[in-house]
């Protein structure tokens, strides 16, 4: 306690010593300054929709402004923890729901939203309703939908496939015998962001889900011991080393970075002939090769179903959506200007046709018209239909978890993909991670 | 320093295996520096499709202006300001304190010493986690002071060591005949033992000014937004921010080691001088 | 071979600065302690305390946002039995020798090397110095760009044995990092070389010639011995130095793949903000602590009397 006292007061004394510093320091808008809110956004995809959004509403709100700031994916993963940490979090806080989300409330960072709901029944009747499960915790609700829904798809280049005369696979044997086929011709069958990671688990995800059914993962995140050591999911990790073997992924997958676009490039440009990635790669497609897009060039189906499997075929995972969460420690006036953003800023007619003008799905009901009347009308429709007809939707797992697991889980699935260590091997080190 | 003592080898029996060796360096420096350069000034369609090694037919400076667009003259002021805001005040303190270690005998100072030695093997990275709630505790976090005051902390022990070692070489005879002349300890301080060890402030404030600038770890925890970023932080951002643009992601690194290469090439004798005196003993 | 030792010894005196140890008897009554205060004060607040808070924060358990509770030694269990850190172990390890061994002959060589006079040299080594000015980041950022196995230097070479996926195979990529270290980090050596030799009195190498010595002898007998303390200089530099790689390891590779590159501080950061477990990240910080003093010792050890001689005088 002393020590603290003491280490602020000569802190505080240096500081003073180097005024140029301080000056510096307090730029513009270095943290909340004044009672404007402050809102991360992640880079990408929906950044238009986010800042005209935004736009529109501090033109009519000048007295409820909110400053919005973007930031890469993984750099935002890195930074906003140590902010919250720091009392310094944005008031309005990115994420994908599930284990992490549940990690903030814990520590009280989070404010409650159950009351806004039920003052303003609008604002829950307006999303899809399975997508609003990923932001209640404990039976309260502490974040909401913000952009659109994402399952994972396998994206392929319909002009490789057209050369090497074959169709999409519809069934895991299918797809296992295509990787012969491009391989021959000089083509990677899959690309593959492995430097990320989380597209790696996209793998076991659907493989598990497959096989298994929703089951086996909910053991894995209620902490059933062993619960990675189910034959699923042992089954899932040999048959990615078993595509592995196959040279099924692109040569050099493991640094290949999916934040820098890569993996998406490798398709476009040719070098790969399929790429299984979340809703979002399709914004992905249509900023960095628009004429790919256009030319109808770019062909999307879903997960093979796989023989003999459990799970439901229709099953998806992914993320259902991305969510804004609002800081318990914004103040009063922050929290306002936030409200009232979620009620009257969010999901205006602007708001959603640029969602699906930048090739999304939105979270909210009715808009099954806009999107046929929409250029993309195509892969937005079977994203649509895709997640109204899931039986279930899987949240990404990384997310689903807390960071402690869900950083073990990444870095050892790498090792799969390397194969470095045994499905079984896996499993061990997993299950001593359970419950952490 | 030094140059006076060596005349040797001047020019007689040419060292051939050296010479080979010295232009192989050569290349493995250059080959990167080349690469960078060049494909910084290519276009995004000239980068999938030419060869990575030969430059671009149809030149172009739009990455320089995406990365100038993209507040990176902010990052730079940033980065200045940490810079200078740490150095100064090392080279002050640790000035004072060589100065009190070389020419003064207690326990105090001995012990204290001591402590900056002990400092020199200790990884920064270690102490990043209380650091960091130090910082945030004092509400410093996100400011340029949370990164300077850490910097000036491990900027010391490497700092009391060389200046040390050039106090050391203070004839006595000059402070004596200082002292006979009524001059206090801080008046010598100042009139003689600041000129005297010019050289070896010269290499401190240059090697600390090199770490701190190119610091990553403190800015990496101790700040977020973009108002308080700095040039490797924004590197690093950069990154994720321009997709698949490696040109310019490319572009803001020749950017953003500009401000140093203009620096060595005007001074580029003094900042040799002073490391080679500093360190090369 | 004789008459080189004695040169050698002959030369001790004339050496420079080897004379300041009586000058410590002429002080009298000194500056106050308090001169070194202000440089005490930062020191302690933000370098010794965090140290002390380190080890104290390994005994608890802190997610970095809630709140800090004591957990006894529950993290040092978590930290010790987990193999991950064995591997960071190991990893720093090897880093750090393969970084020694690749960069102390180089920088040496290249010191001794643009130490020379003639014109060329000095503007090669204007060149050579050129990596000094990169950020660690911005080193691994270009590395990362060159090395892609797509769209890299690979792609361009049409020399298959260069077109390897550097960064994503684990049996390369070590190699690959401590390539980009030696490439970043030679040229500050060669420096510190570079002024070490041309500290060395010219006395020396013509006495040296008028006796026949080839240039490998008097590279052995002369500018080796005469530049002890500096390789020692270096050397320590270098070896405490290879603790540090964070930054670049953390932007050129992550740790990955798999755990291949996770070094002892990128696993300490990997665990404090990305797994947000503080109490097992104070425990690798307080290893990384141990290990770094434990070198410190062992090359003092290892310098001998002579070391601790000069350490008095400063380097």
């Amino acid at each position: 306690m002393i020590r603290h006292k003491l280490l602020k007061t000569a802190a505080l004394a240096t500081a003073a010593l180097f005024a140029l510093a301080g000056c510096g320091s307090s730029g513009p808008g270095g943290n909340t300054n004044a009672d404007s809110a402050t809102m991360w956004g992640l880079t990408g995809g929906d950044e238009t929709t986010y800042k005209s959004s935004i736009d529109a509403w501090n033109a009519d709100n000048a007295d409820e402004t909110i400053k919005l700031e973007f930031f890469a994916n993984d750099a935002y993963k890195t930074k906003v923890r140590t902010a919250i940490g720091a009392g310094q979090g944005p008031t309005f806080i990115y994420g994908w729901g599930g284990g992490v989300l549940k990690s903030y409330v814990d520590a009280d960072q989070i404010q409650d939203l159950s009351s806004l709901i039920s003052e303003h029944p609008e604002v829950q009747s307006r999303y899809i309703p399975s997508i609003l499960e990923s932001g209640v915790i404990n039976g309260k609700t502490y974040a909401l939908p913000n952009n659109k829904v994402a399952p994972v798809v396998i994206y392929y280049n319909k002009d490789v496939f057209a050369e090497a005369g074959v169709t999409p696979p519809k069934t895991w044997d299918e797809l296992l015998a295509l990787v012969p086929v491009f391989n021959k011709a000089g083509v990677a069958p899959f690309s593959l962001g492995g430097q990320s990671k989380w597209p790696s688990l996209m793998w076991l995800e659907y493989l598990v889900e497959r096989l298994g059914g929703p089951e086996v993962f909910q053991a894995v995140i209620d902490g059933k011991t062993d619960a990675w050591s189910d034959p699923a999911i042992i089954k899932a990790l040999t048959m990615i080393q078993e595509l592995v073997d196959a040279n099924g992924f692109t040569s050099g997958f493991s640094s290949i970075a999916s934040d820098s676009g890569a993996d998406t490039a490798l398709v476009y440009t040719g070098k790969a002939a399929m790429l299984m990635q979340g809703g979002w790669a399709y914004q992905g497609f249509k900023k960095d090769a628009p004429d790919f897009v256009a030319e109808d060039k770019l062909g999307f189906i879903e997960f093979p179903s796989v023989e003999g499997g459990k799970g439901d075929p229709k099953n998806i995972v992914g993320n259902p959506s991305n969510f804004w969460s609002i800081s318990a420690k914004a103040t009063e006036a922050q929290k306002k200007t936030a409200y009232d953003y979620i009620v009257d800023g969010m999901f205006t007619d602007a708001y959603i046709d640029d969602l699906i003008a930048s090739g999304a799905v939105p979270v909210v009901q009715g808009v099954e018209a806009k999107l046929e009347a929409s250029d993309d009308s195509t892969f937005l429709t079977f994203a649509y239909k895709l997640a109204k007809d899931a039986p279930h939707f899987q949240l990404s797992w990384d997310q689903a978890l807390s960071p402690a697991q869900g950083d073990a889980m990444l870095t050892n699935l790498d090792q799969i993909f390397l194969k470095e260590i045994t499905p079984q091997q896996f499993a061990t080190t997993m299950n001593a991670t359970l419950g952490k | 320093m030094s140059t006076q003592l060596t005349t040797r080898r001047s020019g007689h029996r040419p060292n051939f295996l050296g010479s080979v060796g010295g232009w192989v360096w050569l290349v493995v420096i250059i080959i990167p520096v080349y690469y960078i350069v060049v494909t910084s000034l290519k276009g995004q369609s000239d980068f999938f499709s030419g060869n990575p090694l030969l430059p671009s037919a149809s030149p172009t400076l739009a990455n320089y202006q995406l990365v100038l667009e993209n507040d990176f003259f902010r990052y730079l002021l940033n980065s200045a300001i940490v810079t200078i805001g740490a150095v100064i005040p090392t080279l002050v303190v640790t000035f004072m304190a060589s100065y009190a270690i070389v020419r003064g005998d207690s326990w105090f100072i001995r012990s204290t010493n001591s402590l900056f030695l002990l400092g020199l093997a200790i990884p920064i990275q270690a102490t990043i986690i209380p650091i960091y709630f130090m910082i945030t505790r004092a509400y410093l976090y996100d400011t340029l002071v949370a990164l300077i005051l850490p910097s000036i902390a491990f900027a010391i022990p490497i700092s009391v060591l060389i200046l040390n070692s050039f106090m050391r070489n203070i004839p006595g005879e000059l402070f004596e005949s200082m002292r006979l002349d009524g001059c206090s300890d801080w008046q010598m301080m100042w009139r003689l033992a600041l000129p005297l060890t010019r050289p070896a402030l010269m290499t401190v404030g240059i090697y600390n000014g090199l770490q701190v600038w190119n610091g990553f770890l403190f800015p990496l925890i101790l700040t977020q937004s973009p108002s308080t970023r700095v040039l490797p932080i924004s590197l690093w951002t950069f990154q994720g921010e321009f997709t698949v643009n490696i040109p310019a992601i490319l572009a803001s690194v020749v950017l953003s080691t500009l401000p140093l290469l203009a620096l060595y090439i005007f001074g580029r004798r003094q900042l040799l001088s002073g490391l080679t005196a500093g360190f090369g003993k | 071979m004789t008459t080189l030792t004695r040169v050698q010894r002959r030369s001790a005196p004339i050496q420079p600065r080897s004379a300041p140890v009586q000058r410590r008897r002429a002080r009298a009554a000194g500056p106050s302690g308090w001169f070194a205060a202000p440089a005490l004060l930062v020191f302690v607040c933000f370098a010794v305390a965090p140290l002390v808070g380190v080890l104290g924060l390994s005994f608890t358990a802190w997610d970095g946002i809630g709140a800090i509770s004591w957990a006894g030694t529950e993290s040092w269990a978590t930290v010790l039995s987990d193999p991950v850190t064995g591997n960071a172990l190991a990893v720093t390890a090897k880093v750090m020798f393969f970084s020694f061994i690749v960069q102390a002959p180089i920088s040496l060589l290249l010191g001794v090397f643009i130490a020379g006079h003639q014109k060329y040299r000095a503007l090669l080594a204007v060149l050579y110095f050129l990596p000094l000015l990169l950020s660690s980041a911005a080193v691994a950022i270009a590395y990362k760009a060159l090395l892609d196995p797509n769209f890299g230097l690979s792609a361009g070479l049409n020399i298959p044995a260069l077109a390897q996926d550097w960064l994503g195979n684990p049996d390369l990529v070590l190699f690959v990092v401590i390539f980009v270290i030696a490439w970043q980090f030679v040229p500050f050596h060669t420096l510190i070389y570079q002024g070490g030799v041309r500290q060395i009195p010219a006395s020396l190498y013509e006495a040296a010639d008028i006796d026949g010595a080839s240039r490998v002898q008097q590279f052995f007998h002369i500018t080796m011995p005469q530049l002890k303390y500096t390789i020692i200089t270096s050397s320590t530099l270098m070896i405490v130095g290879s603790l540090t790689y964070f930054d670049l390891v953390f932007v050129l590779t992550g740790g990955g793949p798999g755990y291949t590159t996770r070094l002892l501080p990128l696993q300490m950061y990997l665990t404090g903000f990305q797994a947000n477990d503080m109490g097992a990240a104070s425990a690798l910080g307080v290893i990384l602590v141990v290990v770094g003093l434990v070198i410190a010792l062992v090359l003092q050890r290892l310098g001998g009397k002579d070391r601790r001689a000069s350490q008095t005088e400063g380097v």
